[in-house]
């Protein structure tokens, strides 16, 4: 088992900042998902996590060995980190059929004959291709050359699995499969795997903890419960969490914060600007509500509806019992107060 | 019934005939006539004396064998010299490696009797009397090894047709994914043991087809060995059929051309057969770049070496070409230097009273007729291909059409230059039907010059039209717009950058050509090329070299316009 620790990392890439100083702990044997939109620094905190970026600043440490030191230049060469990636590529050999592209990093690690073939059939097994051992990567389908990647990354049982948004290339419905494939890998290794995605459906349903990431930086790293009961930002509150958390912007006056000439929550101070957060479920609608609401779409989810609509501007979502044509005009019921109030800079301010 | 009518209805289908029956007149007839000349009854006898007869060890099995030798050795450093230039400019850190990889590309744009003449101006040695090369007149002792034979013919085949070996693996390389090495590395497999398992095989079918290309043009090419082995005696298939055609040995050429074609033919078949499919590039997937090899110190080594290559094949034959222009004597500094070949008046004391190119009506008027044969041929070889390509598009469904198109528009790759010249002099030589030969006359030029660009300009055509989506097409249809408004409106002028550049680039081999059209030409109509090779051959180095460079000056510049129309975004260049 190998815990993770980034101590103020970070990467240049020319002029341009990738990652800022970026400090985090991985527990041994979790499930560490780094979610954010695209140029979030992610996948360049995930490739340095490999060995395969240097990081221009701080250290990554597997464990009690530092593995990267961007103020020296010190750095373990990614194949003496004990570790696998699959990627999203995949980048299966494609002159090598199936069984081959297993066992070939075996071979490389110099295991026994006898003891290559039974884990090759092992994890073949385990990821149920083993009709396709003997096919080229190009005659089988995307989803199957996802489970090759997979089993051909865990066959040498890495303590560390890095996965770089291992799922962007497929369906939907073979997403939902391989994501639970992917668990079940995950608790069968016993190793610390680290993840990559923008998907935070992805996120919540695989990690123990999520990083979300937003240019350069962390913006919250906790369990995803945390993350959706105490969003820290939000950004955080607006990205996670399906659908995402209910945020209007409104200015305070006078103790109460007010949209539109409307109180929706109280405040202190008085002048400045201010975001509400309110979780779908608790805002209804109805033609007593305080705020405007033209309904755009209404989708059924798991026997209740989602209704996504525009108030003065902004989109928000909230879940309903009964569905409601899109077109309806109709109004926000709010609680008595936010969940959590956000400043300016998107930071929480209150409880 | 009510089917057929519809399908004459369709524009599409006119079409379909139309460019079909162009490609019979164009491909099909002239190999069936090169087939039935030697199957007279009074020529049929030619095929025992190419092939057994006391005559045949002169007349094919040894100029097969230098054929087969110079194209094996050809392919092979070819590709070795490609590839390496390939690895240095895509996966290595060596310096300047961007400017190595444009000169890498300049080669193939050259005429090929540019680096011959080049390497004759230098290395020519004093065996055959006339004028011998640079260093012979600096008092070298030059061997016969050097100046004559298969290791010239060799070396300057290498010279060009690396360049081809480059371009092909370096575009392999670049699509082959940065994660696909990086995968490997992760597993702790040693740098050679990356290299010969996994970046190796996956470049391998672009190395074999670049090779199969280098040995293919080495079999067949013309002009390399006709003017550095011919005068030795030195023949290659090529060199044979010319010497029989010339001289009046007709059928026998004829026999000589229809081994060639079905040698070329055999070595590119049996090549795409083992390359099709087999492309590795990345699979699926966004792929990440590929990190560059740290060579350490051996960095400057590569860039010497590197650098020397592409040097030695591109600027440094500009020069000597260029040099021995203006040398009053033939390769020798002894009598100073002098522009009377480009610009003198004659004077019978000169090179037998020739006048400077610049000033000769003959060559002023074989410059016009190239460059007005390129462009006949670009343009009638780019409508022929973009038709085709549109109609092999379009009835994608009537696979008989499409294919026999497809095939039709691919075979003439497959005819050796020199041995298509011979194919039209059996076909078109002789009046058919109310036609009157067309032995002699710039239209058999051109039509020869169609046929043979056809492949090229077929293949640039479809990948340009593959561009334009066929839903693009399917929205101009459903607003309302017929095949000729949709073509005009919405496929050519999306396609047209790919096409333009593809055109320019067949101007580009008609310009340079020597093989296609060494045999068709007469005094009539006189070509850049052929004077090339007729001055050379008659030993007026300085005229020969002062057209090659007006050649290769065009063929260059044309290419780079050509690169500059495409984007100039090579594969490698951006990463």
């Amino acid at each position: 088992m190998t815990a993770i620790t980034l101590d103020r990392l970070g990467k240049d890439f020319g002029n341009s900042t990738a990652l800022h100083e970026v400090s985090l702990e991985f527990p041994a044997g979790s499930f560490v998902v780094l979610l954010g939109p695209s140029g979030c620094g992610k996948t360049t905190t995930l490739r340095m996590l490999a060995g395969l970026e240097e990081p221009t600043r701080g250290t990554i440490s597997f464990g009690d060995r530092v593995v990267a030191n961007g103020d020296t230049g010190e750095s373990v060469p990614a194949e003496k980190r004990g570790l696998g990636m699959v990627f999203q590529s995949y980048a299966l050999w494609p002159h090598m059929t199936v069984r081959t592209n297993i066992d070939w990093p075996l071979r490389v690690a110099r295991w026994s004959a006898a003891d290559r073939k039974a884990r090759v059939d092992e994890v073949l097994g385990m990821l149920a291709i083993t009709a396709l051992a003997d096919r080229y990567p190009a005659e089988i389908s995307g989803g199957q050359q996802q489970r090759v990647a997979i089993a051909r990354t865990i066959a040498s049982r890495p303590q560390v699995l890095l996965f770089d948004e291992p799922l962007s290339n497929l369906d939907a419905r073979l997403r939902v499969d391989t994501r639970a494939e992917l668990a079940q890998v995950h608790r069968a290794t016993g190793g610390t795997s680290v993840y990559v995605t923008h998907d935070q459906v992805e996120a919540l349903a695989l990690a123990t903890h999520i990083a979300v990431m937003r240019d350069g930086r962390v913006e919250q790293f906790g369990s995803p419960a945390e993350l959706l009961e105490r969003p820290a930002t939000a950004f955080v509150a607006a990205f996670l969490g399906t659908p995402p958390a209910v945020l209007l912007s409104g200015t305070v006056s006078g103790g109460e914060l007010r949209r539109d000439g409307v109180t929706i929550a109280t405040a202190p101070g008085d002048g400045h600007e201010l975001k509400a957060m309110f979780r779908p479920q608790d805002v209804g609608l109805g033609a007593d509500g305080v705020l405007p609401f033209d309904v755009v779409e209404c989708t059924p989810l798991a026997g209740r509806y989602v209704v996504s609509g525009l108030t003065g501007g902004d989109r928000v979502s909230v879940i309903t019992e009964s569905p409601i044509v899109a077109g309806t005009a109709t109004r926000l019921i709010l609680p008595a107060s936010p969940a959590a109030l956000f400043d300016a800079e998107d930071a929480r301010v209150s409880a | 019934m009510r089917r057929v009518t519809m399908g004459l209805r369709r524009p599409t289908t006119w079409l379909a005939a139309a460019v079909l029956a162009v490609l019979v007149v164009l491909v099909a007839l002239p190999l069936q006539g090169l087939v039935a000349a030697t199957l007279e009854p009074d020529s049929v006898g030619s095929w025992t004396d190419v092939l057994a007869s006391p005559l045949s060890a002169n007349l094919f099995w040894e100029p097969l064998g230098n054929s087969l030798v110079v194209g094996l050795a050809t392919g092979l450093i070819a590709s070795l010299l490609g590839g390496f230039l390939a690895w240095v400019v895509v996966m290595s850190d060596v310096p300047g490696r961007r400017i190595i990889g444009v000169l890498a590309t300049i080669p193939f744009a050259l005429p090929s009797f540019a680096i011959a003449l080049a390497w004759e101006s230098v290395f020519r040695n004093e065996r055959l009397g006339g004028n011998p090369g640079l260093l012979a007149s600096l008092g070298v002792n030059v061997p016969d090894l050097l100046s004559w034979g298969v290791v010239p013919v060799t070396l300057t085949l290498v010279a060009h047709y690396y360049s081809l070996s480059f371009v092909v693996i370096a575009a392999a390389l670049s699509n082959v994914s940065g994660d696909l090495l990086a995968a490997a590395e992760i597993t702790g497999a040693s740098r050679v043991r990356i290299a010969a398992r996994i970046a190796l095989p996956v470049v391998a079918p672009a190395i074999l087809s670049g090779f199969l290309l280098a040995f293919a043009e080495g079999v067949s090419n013309f002009a390399v060995p006709a003017l550095l082995g011919l005068p030795v005696r030195f023949q290659t298939l090529s060199t044979r059929l010319y010497g029989a055609i010339s001289t009046g040995d007709t059928e026998r050429g004829y026999v000589l051309s229809i081994l060639l074609v079905v040698i070329a033919a055999l070595v590119l078949w049996v090549g795409n057969r083992f390359t099709a499919g087999r492309s590795f590039a990345t699979i699926t997937g966004k792929s990440s770049r590929p990190r560059r090899v740290k060579t350490g110190p051996w960095k400057w080594v590569l860039f010497v070496m590197s650098a020397a290559l592409v040097t030695a094949t591109t600027i440094v034959p500009g020069i000597v070409l260029a040099v021995s222009t203006v040398l009053r004597r033939t390769n020798s500094f002894d009598a100073g230097f002098t522009l009377h070949y480009w610009i003198g008046e004659s004077d019978a004391a000169i090179a037998q009273g020739m006048r400077g190119v610049l000033r000769d009506p003959i060559a002023i008027e074989a410059l016009g007729a190239t460059v007005a044969l390129g462009l006949a041929v670009a343009l009638g070889a780019t409508l022929v291909g973009l038709l085709g390509a549109y109609v092999v598009n379009r009835l994608k469904r009537n696979r008989l059409v499409g294919g026999s198109i497809s095939l039709l528009s691919y075979v003439p790759f497959l005819i050796p230059g020199i041995a298509f010249g011979a194919a039209f002099i059996a076909q078109f030589g002789a009046p058919i039907g109310p036609f009157p030969s067309l032995y002699g006359t710039f239209a058999i030029l051109v039509i020869a010059g169609i046929a043979a660009s056809l492949p090229f300009a077929f293949q640039t055509s479809r990948s340009a039209l593959g561009q334009v989506s066929g839903d693009l097409e399917e929205a101009a249809l459903i607003s309302g717009a017929g095949t000729a408004t949709r073509l005009r409106r919405i496929v050519f002028p999306l396609a047209s950058r790919g096409i333009v550049s593809g055109g320019i680039l067949v101007f580009v081999t008609m310009v340079r050509d020597l093989s296609l059209v060494v045999l068709l030409v007469t005094p009539a109509t006189p070509l850049l090329s052929v004077m090339t090779y007729r001055y050379a051959s008659e030993g007026f180095t300085q005229s020969a070299n002062a057209i090659t460079l007006v050649i290769a000056i065009v063929s260059v510049a044309a290419t780079l316009l050509a690169r500059r129309l495409q984007g100039a975004r090579q594969p490698w260049s951006n990463a």
